[in-house]
């Protein structure tokens, strides 16, 4: 253990201020022992100047893709993990869409010994809700959760079949864990690559239709109602879908849902000349889907901002549109893109990327928050808004770069993160750009 | 061939009909008739493309099209390879890209491509040299099949100006249909359209007017009627319930055909037709029947188009290539 921190006039954010509040952080035995608004420097204490900085707790994102086992060549946990350090997020949960899929408590363990011994942060996982993700039988759920796993989800594709649904979440209301739900309805997506509307008409790219997801977030939210289950629905990409979460929510039905940032960032328009880095499922919508999802997230109907972080090789990234894989990277660049077009544009303030980033997202899966505030775990960001990061190869620690972003400089620099007490990353200190 | 002092300049792909400019359409159209005059002659050939390499690249079947290109590349004197996609690389899992480096250290100068999946053509041209021609690419844009059926109504009109076109059958799966449509509002024509309910998207172009009925669509009045080819396989995913419906309803059967043929209207298909399906036999023996007019113009049209294409590795001065 290293001697004590003092990380001296940085600003707060805080889960409840839009703009944060200035106070130095004294950080011992990987706690936070002091928030206080002048903490004396002794000589004890290492400090550390903040001026001008942020200081913003550990970013949290339940829903990435770590492609271990089975397709290491797009990403691994390690690097995965790297790349959410990266970019200031110190806990995932990882979905267990991979080869073989995570669908037994054995495969649970084996993910969670390689996190343990790889991931430079804490790296969590889901377990399947079927065997194989293939929507007939049940998997171990409980076997799965006895060996750590937080969630259970076939995501990547919904459990197509009523019946096994309603069962599946019968099934697993005794170990109190949320049903992730990725809402798609495939016999109305039937191949389709993109947002079905003018755009795709105009591309002749298939379509997908918004009434696939609608229809499937109705569906699963009311066999959630009926059978008295906590679903959490993903990647909500169409604002009538969110309305119908809206409208649950109201009547008390428990749900929770997610919104990712590229949802907020781009619509179906971007996909320009058949960009396959605005390829994802759900799909990317319209301008109009964009601003009411921004106002959902201000309003609270998003628990969670969640990147679905889901890395490709360039070689399937590079296949013909259609054929090409759903997915973006996002991890080492989520708070980035958050705060250039969000938070610096006076969109949201810091309290919404603090509630909805960092503390929900460890509400729901019942982990500690890491709140800057005396007692907490000493996990968090100093984040310097002064500067711009380029999103370039290099920058990227994630194994693959299909990001939307690439090659576009953002406002802000993630310049610490801080875990466990410990300086995990530190970009000054590797003299990356001023 | 004889060119006009204000010639638009050269582009190095042709794409789409979007974003051809009028100008560029109108280039295109009046250099495919002196080259039509030449297949009168007994030597069918031009020297325009002598020394030059064109690829034909088709990842889909494809005997009309193929051989319209292939023939106007020859009667341009260029060197023509025709390259089977589906019996080769992609089955070995090479990807598109890995097959235009080969390619082009060939050192091809023009590629003609054909894809199932839109938007590969403009994958291809962003990623060579060569001029990239799209001979067909998904639903989304078929541009030398829009030019040859311009260049086949512009034979048979004074002004384009003011025509109506009706465009019948399956809009929402034909790059046809969007690349003709487009290529007609250019010019001016009336673009409308008649099909089944779930053939015709209602987010198409919004210049394309859709009719409810046949009888709506004969009120209106077309001066073409372009016919698209059906599927007959997208019965099985229920977009219509029978053919037999499908011709009775959407279809040139013996009843309309009487009052086309008394109004005059021409008929077009991008051909191969469906004989009972899009059409009735009769159909095809109809004097305003510009079926096998469109097959030879795209002969015309696409030589005109390769001769006005420039590959960005042509453009080199000779000295500066080591």
């Amino acid at each position: 253990m290293s001697k004590a921190r003092l990380f001296k006039n940085g600003s707060i954010a805080t889960e409840t201020d839009a703009k944060p509040i200035k106070a130095d952080v004294l950080v011992e035995k990987g706690i936070i022992q002091a928030v206080d608004q002048n903490i004396p420097v002794t000589d004890q204490l290492e400090v550390i100047d903040c001026t001008d900085k942020i200081i913003i707790p550990g970013l949290f994102d339940i829903h990435v893709h770590l492609r271990e086992p089975g397709q290491e060549g797009k990403e691994t946990i390690e690097t995965g993990s790297r790349a959410a350090l990266n970019g200031g997020i110190t806990g995932v949960v990882a979905m267990p869409n991979t080869d073989p899929a995570i669908d037994s408590g054995g495969l649970v363990r084996y993910v969670l010994s390689i996190a343990k011994e790889k991931a430079v942060i804490p790296v969590h996982t889901t377990g399947c809700i079927t065997k194989g993700r293939a929507g007939k039988e049940l998997a171990e759920i409980a076997d799965m959760v006895e060996n750590g796993a937080l969630m259970i989800s076939d995501d990547g594709s919904p459990v197509d079949d009523p019946y096994v649904f309603r069962r599946a979440l019968e099934y697993a209301r005794n170990y109190d864990l949320p049903v992730a739900c990725h809402c798609e309805t495939m016999t109305l997506t039937a191949g389709g690559a993109m947002n079905e509307g003018e755009v795709s008409y105009t591309l002749g790219v298939p379509g997908v239709p918004s009434i696939s997801e609608e229809l499937c977030i109705d569906r699963d939210i009311r066999i959630a109602q009926y059978v008295g289950a906590h679903v959490h629905i993903q990647h909500v990409s169409s604002a009538k879908g969110m309305e119908i979460i809206r409208r649950f929510k109201n009547e008390g039905v428990k749900v929770t849902c997610e919104v990712s940032p590229h949802h907020l960032i781009f619509n179906e328009t971007d996909v320009g000349d058949y960009d396959t880095n605005f390829k994802m499922s759900p799909p990317l919508r319209t301008a109009e889907d964009n601003a009411l999802l921004l106002e959902g997230l201000k309003e609270g109907v998003f628990d969670v901002l969640a990147t679905d972080h889901a890395p490709h090789t360039p070689f399937e990234k590079g296949k013909p549109f259609a054929e090409a894989p759903n997915g973006i990277i996002a991890l080492d660049s989520a708070l980035l893109s958050l705060y250039d077009r969000f938070i610096k544009t006076g969109a949201f303030g810091w309290d919404v990327l603090v509630k909805r980033y960092s503390a929900e997202p460890r509400r729901i899966i019942k982990h500690d928050l890491v709140n800057i505030e005396k007692g907490n775990a000493a996990e968090f960001i100093v984040f310097d808004p002064n500067v711009s990061t380029t999103i370039t190869e290099e920058f990227l620690e994630s194994k693959s770069i299909n990001t939307p972003h690439i090659n576009e400089t953002l406002s802000g620099s993630v310049e610490k993160v801080i875990l466990a007490g410990e300086i995990k990353l530190d970009r000054l200190a590797e003299g990356a750009e001023a | 061939m004889s060119a006009d002092t204000n010639n638009p300049p050269p582009r190095k792909d042709l794409l789409d009909i979007d974003s051809l400019s009028i100008e560029e359409i109108q280039f295109i159209l009046s250099n495919a008739a002196p080259f039509k005059e030449v297949f009168t002659r007994s030597v069918k050939k031009v020297p325009a493309l002598k020394g030059k390499t064109v690829l034909n690249l088709f990842y889909e079947p494809s005997t009309r099209t193929r051989s319209s290109f292939e023939i106007a590349e020859k009667r341009l004197s260029a060197d023509v390879i025709n390259f089977a996609v589906s019996q080769s690389s992609v089955v070995k899992g090479e990807s598109i890209l890995d097959t235009i480096d080969t390619l082009q250290a060939m050192k091809v100068d023009y590629i003609v491509v054909r894809h199932g999946a839109s938007g590969v053509p403009n994958m291809i041209a962003n990623h060579t040299k060569a001029s990239v021609i799209n001979a067909g690419d998904g639903f989304h844009a078929h541009p030398t099949q829009a030019l040859l059926d311009a260049f086949t109504i512009g034979e048979e009109v004074d002004d384009f100006k003011g025509k109506k076109i009706l465009i019948m059958g399956d809009v929402m799966h034909s790059r046809v249909a969007r690349s003709v449509s487009t290529i007609c509002n250019k010019l001016g024509m009336e673009v409308g359209c008649f099909g089944p309910g779930t053939l015709v998207p209602d987010f198409r172009h919004n210049f394309i007017q859709s009719f409810k009925n046949y009888e709506e669509a004969e009120e209106w009045g077309a001066d073409v009627i372009y016919l698209l080819r059906l599927q007959l396989e997208r019965q099985k995913s229920n977009f219509f319930p029978t053919i037999r419906e499908y011709h009775q309803q959407y279809g040139i059967n013996n009843d309309r055909f009487k009052r086309i043929r008394e109004k005059g209207t021409m008929i077009m298909h991008p051909g191969p037709v469906n004989r009972g399906v899009e059409l009735c036999d009769s159909v095809m023996s109809y004097e305003r029947c510009l079926i096998n007019q469109q097959v030879e113009n795209g002969i015309a049209t696409r030589m005109s188009i390769l001769f006005w294409l420039q590959p960005e590795i042509a453009s080199l001065p000779e000295e500066l290539e080591s």
